[in-house]
């Protein structure tokens, strides 16, 4: 075992842009179904029942969820999976 | 009225549509063909190539030139499932992953159909006439038995 040392954590002020994650956020719409926007949540990112009714009833009521996140080319690849689902699904970073 | 998708084994599920469905929906293929990703007074064409970077332009055009053909391609084969239910007989056999490619068309029907009708929020439902209704609803009604369904072998 190697000794223990000291990591240095950034504070949140010092990330560079480039630093901060991205993520996915998926929007409302009149059209989608609740079910279908479930079952997408499910396939998609593999969340149980629960965790995705959770999002899909965030994404109901407030306009928006943020539904994953990670680094810039695998949230652009979930957002492309997104929209061939139909889904409006927009990138931002946190 | 029998089930229109139903599991049978491993992962095949099998389509059973009455020639009248067939007809209604062949009428969904047309209108998706019919839908020009340049032609930005088409509220079907905007649905379907929304912005991906609300406050980038940029980044969204450079998305969309770096993935927009591969989304063509694959609504496309999707397409090509779709029309080949149309086209079968009234049971068609299809895989998981076919059922999907159908689910995600019926889907899509009901984006350009709505979009087209001018439907922005959910009010907007109130004021279709009822032939327009019935195409949504019905849409509606596949779309739900199947998302069960694949719900099912999740």
């Amino acid at each position: 075992m190697t000794s223990p040392t000291q990591v240095i954590v950034p504070d949140s002020d010092d990330l560079t842009d480039q630093d901060r994650p991205w993520q996915v956020v998926v929007w409302d719409d009149p059209v989608n179904t609740m079910s279908y926007v479930v079952y997408v949540f499910r396939k998609m990112f593999g969340y149980n029942e629960s965790k995705a009714t959770r999002l899909m009833l965030q994404v109901h009521n407030e306009g928006r969820s943020a539904v994953s996140d990670g680094p810039r080319e695998k949230v652009e690849m979930e957002c492309y999976q997104l929209h061939s689902f139909g889904l409006w699904a927009t990138i931002e970073q946190q | 009225m029998g089930e229109r998708f139903r599991h049978i084994e491993g992962d095949q599920y099998v389509v059973t549509l009455s020639e009248g469905e067939r007809q209604f929906l062949s009428d969904v293929t047309l209108m998706l063909n019919s839908v020009d990703s340049t032609n930005h007074h088409d509220a079907a064409s905007t649905r379907l190539k929304l912005p991906v970077y609300l406050d980038d332009p940029e980044s969204t055009d450079e998305w969309w030139r770096l993935m927009g053909d591969q989304l063509e391609t694959s609504r496309e084969l999707d397409r090509s499932v779709f029309d080949r239910v149309m086209e079968g007989n009234e049971e068609v056999v299809l895989t998981a992953e076919e059922a999907e490619s159908l689910l995600r068309v019926i889907n899509e029907g009901r984006l350009v159909l709505a979009a087209r009708l001018g439907i922005r929020v959910a009010s907007d439902f109130d004021d279709m006439d009822d032939e327009q209704r019935m195409a949504l609803d019905f849409l509606h009604w596949l779309l739900e038995d199947l998302t069960s369904e694949l719900s099912g072998r999740l």
